[in-house]
């Protein structure tokens, strides 16, 4: 629809008012990247090692997967929600006839465009200064499975970060506590975003499977790797699927409470 | 000062509270993590599980001391911008000594406690020498100052250019690459986070010191090093402040 | 339809944490959060007219800004009947929220970094508002609130007063039916408030639009609204002519009187409050009941020229209902 189109032109000016901004967070995201990849580099310093079933080529392709996966996936300006329902701000949006929802997927979309392309030259820049040997899948139905992946993961990281966000209905002080504490911590590490998570306990890495986290960047980059396959392949698209459903409807549900809730206490 | 500095951490009790969860389980997480990944490989960059966890563990320490210490830093920027500062440097008390040590966070003693005691106790594991747990002390010491030391040119940057959120978050990224033990990198890397901006001294030298892996004189040297660096950082301090007030008037 | 707005028996209460003083009460209220019951709105009654403009005036925490937030589905009454346009706001249909607008004279929907344009812009679209209207809309609204040349400069530069009109212009380009104003001229200098206060009464004129106004600058109120309701503790306290007002709550009458010799005034005040002396001329204020027996006394006991005999003015009033002082 057209007034979706608008605001993702909006977002896209607003990003670009905001530059240094936008310039800091890239940075600190190739720190973490050149962390990692002199972590792992240092483990794997012959080519011939092998550990929790990655080679100096695959572990190396995860961290730059590592950093294109948060690019398209953790990009999102809907961190905002917490700070528009505690000063009142989203007053604006219920007057107006228009989806919260769908406004705050767009400005997503806008911030994952433009981190996405960032995070593409980066890694050029990178890969030029570093050289490192990554795995290139060429099997197009393990790509297009990857594609797949990709798209429940964003549904999944929105949903997350928008129940997140919501908390502010109730505490209105700490939205952002909440944000720091959830998204930039706890869902961070447990979706193998700081280290791949085959490097813990079986029993631990099954009970992980059972959550929604995995599926939001380390699922996908290890089909891409082609470490899963076949029927796990098809667990995980149920899985996936399944966490999808559920906190779709819990989106609805606590919204509906969450602006109940906001109109009782009259901010 | 002190009990106005309680009552405001009293009332931002919740989001605190969150923080600090959040901080304990970070540190668990990379915890954990060390210690699967030496299970596997049985060594990193040379160092065994317990050296390792000592790198990380003094780098928390450092890390997390500073951060009680120079809170204030993080709340400095609306102190600029709004012009609060004039007030700061009206009162009798020193404005660099309110600037970044205003704020002490007591919410952070509840951390420092026993990460000090965890990080004696993985020390104690490596069976140290007395002379080399001096030189460990030392050495955290000096971290401290080359901490110290940054935080004034962060708040010296900030009185220049208003900026200080993202310098103060560029500088936390760089320390966090400290900890691991920085014979990871490799060079000009590793040359450049050891001296020039000197992460390698401030986090990772106290724990090479304890293994006995620094030199008497290294361990000289990095104090001169890290004390000039101060004296570096308060020359920048008192110019900042000279082009401050000769901006505003 | 022959009612915009109507309002019955309409209650609201809200819930709030008490925080308590110290450090012993911080402890205490993260463990048992006290709460408390504040009942805003107390059970309110009225209809308002399509093209009506009518002002709401009452102290801080009166309401006013309740019952603005529940008419335009912000808020779900506690109990009541609430109806605009022949639509229950909470529901927010989209063909409702077309019709109206709130403007709220503390909170902004404009785009802080960019320029006022590009939310306009961004409005057609959600609004669905045809070219043709919006350009036509957007030439009017420009125009009657001198905004034509900031349209570009991104809104974080527009001063107060600007940021205000186009606050305005954003929140008309869809050509509200119903218009609900909290404050509009709070914070802004003469001509700021004078500009707005013309245009609120041309597009009221112009449009046949209704209008509900909340302000606490009198200017507003005497230039604007020729209906007032009155709110005090969440209920109305009166609901009239602007010009009723004075019938209604003044308890006193002006006497002025012009003397020919100067006179002891401690004799003056036996007869009434004296409110204003510069010799010649005294002012005094003097019970409703008792004004002809004052006049009649004044004429016999001291040397007048002339004596006139005047109702409060309404901004007195005014004054009053927003101190609080008016009972029923």
């Amino acid at each position: 629809m057209k007034k979706y189109l608008q605001i993702f032109k909006l977002s896209f000016q607003q990003e670009f008012a905001y530059r240094l901004n936008f310039v800091m967070w890239r940075v600190r995201n190739i720190l973490q990247i050149i962390l990692t990849f002199f972590l792992w580099s240092s483990v794997f310093k012959n080519p011939e090692t092998s550990v929790f079933g990655y080679n100096q080529e695959k572990i190396l392709t995860y961290v730059f997967g590592i950093l294109i996966l948060r690019a398209i996936v953790f990009s999102a300006r809907a961190v905002d929600v917490a700070g528009e329902i505690s000063n009142g701000d989203i007053t604006n949006f219920l007057l107006k006839p228009i989806s919260y929802f769908k406004y705050w997927a767009t400005r997503d979309t806008a911030s994952k465009v433009l981190n996405l392309s960032f995070s593409v030259v980066e890694i050029t820049i990178l890969f030029v200064i570093l050289r490192p040997h990554l795995f290139l899948q060429t099997n197009l139905l393990i790509l297009f499975a990857v594609f797949v992946f990709l798209i429940l993961a964003v549904i999944l990281f929105f949903c997350l970060l928008f129940i997140t966000n919501m908390s502010a209905f109730w505490m209105p002080e700490n939205g952002w506590a909440a944000q720091f504490l959830f998204i930039a911590i706890i869902t961070d590490f447990l979706s193998g975003g700081v280290f791949p998570l085959d490097i813990l306990p079986y029993t631990f890495q099954k009970v992980l499977y059972s959550t929604p986290f995995p599926y939001l960047l380390f699922f996908p980059l290890q089909v891409y790797l082609g470490k899963i396959a076949g029927l796990e392949i098809i667990r995980g698209l149920v899985t996936s699927f399944a966490w999808v459903f559920i906190l779709f409807m819990s989106v609805r549900f606590i919204w509906a409470k969450g602006l109940k809730r906001y109109s009782a206490e009259g901010r | 000062m002190s009990r106005n500095s309680f009552l405001a951490v009293f009332n931002q009790k919740a989001a605190l509270t969150i923080f600090l969860v959040g901080k304990l389980i970070r540190f668990f997480f990379f915890f954990a993590f060390i210690v699967f990944l030496l299970k596997g490989t049985k060594s990193l960059a040379g160092y065994n599980l317990n050296q390792t966890l000592l790198f990380f563990f003094t780098f928390n320490l450092i890390d997390t001391i500073s951060q009680f210490l120079f809170r204030e830093v993080y709340r400095f920027r609306p102190l600029i911008v709004s012009g609060g500062f004039d007030l700061v440097l009206s009162k009798p008390i020193n404005a660099l000594f309110r600037s970044l040590m205003g704020g002490a966070d007591v919410i952070d003693l509840i951390t420092i406690i026993p990460l000090t005691i965890a990080t004696f106790y993985v020390a104690s594991l490596l069976n140290p020498s007395i002379l080399h747990t001096t030189f460990y002390i030392l050495l955290v010491l000096n971290g401290l100052v080359i901490a110290s030391a940054f935080h004034i040119f962060v708040l010296g940057l900030g009185i220049v250019t208003l900026e200080i959120d993202h310098t103060i978050m560029i500088y936390r990224d760089l320390t966090a690459l400290g900890r691991f033990p920085i014979d990871i990198y490799k060079e000009p890397l590793r040359g450049i986070i050891t001296f020039l901006i000197p992460i390698g001294v401030m986090v990772s030298f106290p724990a090479k010191a304890i293994m006995g892996l620094m030199s008497p004189i290294g361990v000289a040297w990095s104090l001169v090093f890290g004390g000039l660096i101060l004296f570096l950082s308060l020359k920048f301090w008192k110019f900042a402040l000279k082009k401050y007030t000769s901006a505003s008037s | 339809m022959d009612r915009a707005i109507v309002v019955d028996r309409l209650v609201k209460n809200f819930e709030v944490t008490e925080k308590e003083k110290g450090l012993r009460g911080s402890i205490k209220s993260i463990f048992s959060p006290k709460k408390k019951v504040v009942h805003a709105l107390r059970g309110i009654s009225f209809t308002i007219q399509p093209g009506e403009l009518v002002g709401f005036i009452g102290p801080n925490g009166a309401g006013k800004t309740t019952t603005l937030k529940t008419l335009s589905g912000l808020l779900y009454p506690s109990s009541g009947f609430v109806q605009v346009l022949e639509y229950d706001p909470w529901e927010k249909k989209p063909e409702f929220l077309k019709q109206i607008s709130l403007v709220m004279g503390q909170k902004n929907q404009l785009w802080w970094d960019l320029p006022a344009i590009e939310t306009f812009e961004l409005n057609r679209e959600i609004y669905e508002i045809p070219r043709r209207d919006y350009e036509k809309n957007l030439e009017e609204l420009v125009t009657l609130l001198d905004v034509g040349k900031l349209l570009k400069t991104q809104v974080r530069r527009l001063s107060l007063g600007q940021r205000m009109r186009m606050e305005l212009v954003a929140a008309l380009l869809h050509g509200p039916k119903v218009l609900f104003l909290d404050e509009p001229t709070i914070g802004l200098d003469l001509i700021g408030q004078q500009k707005i206060r013309d245009f609120i009464y041309e597009y009221n004129y112009k449009k046949n639009a209704t209008i509900i106004l909340t302000s606490h600058n009198m200017d507003d109120l005497t230039n604007l609204a020729r209906r007032v309701i009155v709110i005090g503790a969440g209920r109305i306290l009166f609901d009239g002519a602007l010009e009723e007002l004075t019938d209604r709550f003044a308890k006193e009458k002006i006497i002025k009187i012009s003397l020919s010799k100067e006179i002891d005034i401690k004799e003056v005040e036996e007869i009434g409050t004296v409110k204003y002396v510069s010799f010649p001329e005294v002012t005094l204020s003097v019970p409703r009941s008792t004004v002809a027996v004052a006049a009649a006394e004044i004429l016999q006991n001291f040397p007048v020229n002339d004596l006139t005999i005047e109702e409060v003015p309404v901004e007195e009033i005014i004054k009053k209902v927003f101190r609080g002082e008016l009972n029923k």
